[in-house]
């Protein structure tokens, strides 16, 4: 049996300098479509959070008017940026199920009943200078925003993306500046042609910290791609994980990832997990 | 204001008395600390932990989770640190609390649900017990305890016999006949008893040509259920008369009325919990408001108005005939 680990870290969570978890009655107040049939939703929060919400956490959302009852659950979106001047949150949404299909169809002016900010963040070392970031997809929205606080403390940062299409990628101009944007696609269709996985072993050398976001095959190959890569487990990777989840709060455990640290939850003790102590 | 407080062990001298009729179910709540950041927990009626076994138990491979309409399927299996990780961390935190906990055991032999039940009779901070009887017993090949009036007598014996807690018992809606096993528990010694628990079911990821949850099956919760529940409850309230605790798909004032109406005295809201944390809270204020619109001063005046066999008439032959036949 796997060695437990069931720490909470209530205490922890609460003491850290990060946004409290609330329900709140949000309003959306732009929504743009990006990335072929995605869409960017600018949401209101409430006073102070844009400030203190972190890249990596998330927020659960309520897809569903309020006399139905059907999808029953919410779903987790991560952050994708946070505007502090405004006070806004920003999500990326695909429509994949009935509960997203539902989220995109919503206009400004309508109102979202959301749980958050939810989960724990990436985490930048204090001597990391150059990021490498990997998306996969929809996987692109929290490293959005760990891209803006990278950049903001200065920072090196490459961002690579993949998609299968060059319909699918992040257009350039949603990154800060400063930030080196290279892509890749599964047709061809633009930058390299192939996996986003196989940029990473040019950037191994100079990155500091890899972070990663996307679909599960792409962790998988990003394992692979970095096998014999890295030298004493150096850069580390941090990988931002997707789970059905139940609560969003760490009591129905049912979003958990095997860790040699034991069953973690991801709403909780991640999404954000030390891609080395995963257990595959 | 009305009183909203409720003793659900009238016949124990240690009591069960709670503030309000409204618990947070076993296993939709953890242990109480992963909501007191996000909702004021002292303020609700009681809560019931996450399922506790003799020893720790990892759970099931993922997926553990799939939606379903109205409702959601799990197969969490009973991950938990196991009695003795429990006892070390939880009951020292409640003792501080003020909103009485109740801790839900679960075992495979009725010895080991005896052994619980001693370790936790003089812990601190522990209001109750809720005995989980929907898991497999393993002298009987891995026939649900909770099936049985036989069986479910059995652990209701050990358990009462090595604690003087209050006891809550939770049927599995499973059983053959639930009214049954409900009239074995509480001549067992039962204080309460509690129902439902989930249903069984599966789903299937028809892209994936494979069951959704890596177990197989899991327990059906939500507001798809809501009406085997109530069902249900009013079965077991024509049939005993100790303190029934309704659940099954609650999330508005309306569906506890429902609970109330057919005979419990208390209810449990669960999966409502996971999509608003507040559920609870709501609910203790809705129903406030709504005994005070209707002229009701006191719970019990509404609980069992529904049912041919009121409270203090209830009698077994005055179970339902239209619920025989549909079973």
């Amino acid at each position: 049996m796997v060695e437990l680990d069931l720490d909470l870290d209530v205490s922890a969570e609460a003491t850290a300098n990060v946004a409290r978890a609330r329900e709140f009655a949000s309003e959306i107040v732009a929504v743009e479509p990006v990335m072929g049939d995605s869409v960017l939703l600018t949401l209101t929060a409430p006073e102070g959070m844009a400030a203190q919400v972190r890249a990596g956490q998330f927020l659960d959302i309520l897809c569903r008017g309020e006399t139905s009852l059907d999808p029953l659950i919410r779903r987790p979106y991560s952050i994708y940026r946070a505007n502090a001047r405004d006070g806004t949150l920003v999500l990326l949404v695909r429509p994949y199920g009935r509960a997203s299909h539902w989220l995109v169809a919503r206009q400004p002016g309508d109102a979202l009943d959301v749980l958050g900010p939810l989960g724990n963040q990436f985490t930048v070392a204090p001597r990391s200078r150059n990021l490498l970031l990997v998306a996969g997809g929809v996987g692109a929205a929290p490293l959005v925003m760990l891209a803006d606080e990278a950049v903001a403390r200065g920072l090196s940062v490459t961002y690579l993306m993949g998609a299968a299409g060059a319909a699918g990628l992040l257009p350039p101009g949603q990154l800060p500046s400063a930030v080196e944007y290279v892509v890749a696609t599964d047709d061809g269709s633009q930058g390299h042609h192939g996996f986003v996985t196989d940029l990473v072993p040019g950037y191994v050398r100079w990155a500091d910290q890899i972070f990663a976001c996307g679909p599960e095959p792409m962790f998988r190959s990003l394992r692979q791609v970095l096998l014999g890569q890295r030298i004493g487990g150096k850069p580390a990777v941090q990988i931002s994980v997707e789970r059905t989840m139940a609560c969003g709060l760490g009591a129905c455990l049912g979003c958990v990832v095997e860790t040699r640290r034991g069953m973690q939850t991801s709403c909780v003790q991640g999404p954000v997990f030390d891609m080395d102590e995963v257990i595959w | 204001m009305p009183d909203l407080s409720v003793d659900l062990a009238p016949n124990n001298p240690r009591e069960l008395r709670l503030a309000n009729p409204v618990i947070a179910a076993s296993g939709c709540f953890g242990y109480g600390l992963e909501y007191s950041n996000v909702i004021d927990v002292q303020r609700l009626g009681a809560f019931v932990s996450k399922g506790i076994t003799p020893k720790p138990r990892a759970g099931n491979p993922m997926p553990r989770i799939a939606e379903t309409p109205a409702g959601m399927l799990n197969a969490i299996g009973l991950q938990n640190p196991g009695i003795r990780g429990f006892i070390k961390k939880y009951p020292p935190i409640w003792a501080g609390w003020r909103v009485p906990a109740l801790v839900n055991i679960s075992a495979e032999t009725v010895e080991d649900f005896a052994t619980m039940a001693a370790l936790l009779d003089e812990q601190p901070g522990i209001a109750g017990i809720e005995v989980n009887i929907s898991c497999p017993n393993i002298a009987a090949g891995g026939y649900c305890f909770g099936w049985d009036p036989d069986m479910s007598a059995e652990v209701t014996r050990a358990v009462r016999a090595a604690t003087t807690l209050p006891l809550v018992v939770k049927l599995s809606p499973g059983a053959i006949d639930i009214a049954s096993v409900a009239v074995a528990v509480e001549e067992a010694g039962a204080d309460a008893i509690s129902l439902i628990n989930t249903l069984v079911g599966m789903a299937i990821d028809v892209k994936a040509r494979r069951p959704t949850l890596a177990n197989l099956t899991g327990g059906l919760s939500g507001p798809a259920i809501k009406p085997i529940a109530v069902r249900m409850v009013y079965q077991v309230a024509a049939a005993v008369t100790i303190p029934i605790v309704g659940m099954g798909g609650i999330t508005t004032l309306d569906d506890a009325l429902e609970f109330f109406m057919v005979g419990a005295s208390a209810i449990q809201m669960g999966t409502a919990i996971f999509v608003t944390p507040s559920a609870p809270l709501a609910l203790i204020d809705d129903l406030a408001a709504w005994m005070e619109r209707e002229g009701v001063s006191r719970l019990d005046e509404i609980v069992g108005v529904a049912h041919p066999a009121r409270p203090g008439q209830r009698r077994r032959d005055l179970e339902p005939e239209t619920a025989i036949a549909a079973g």
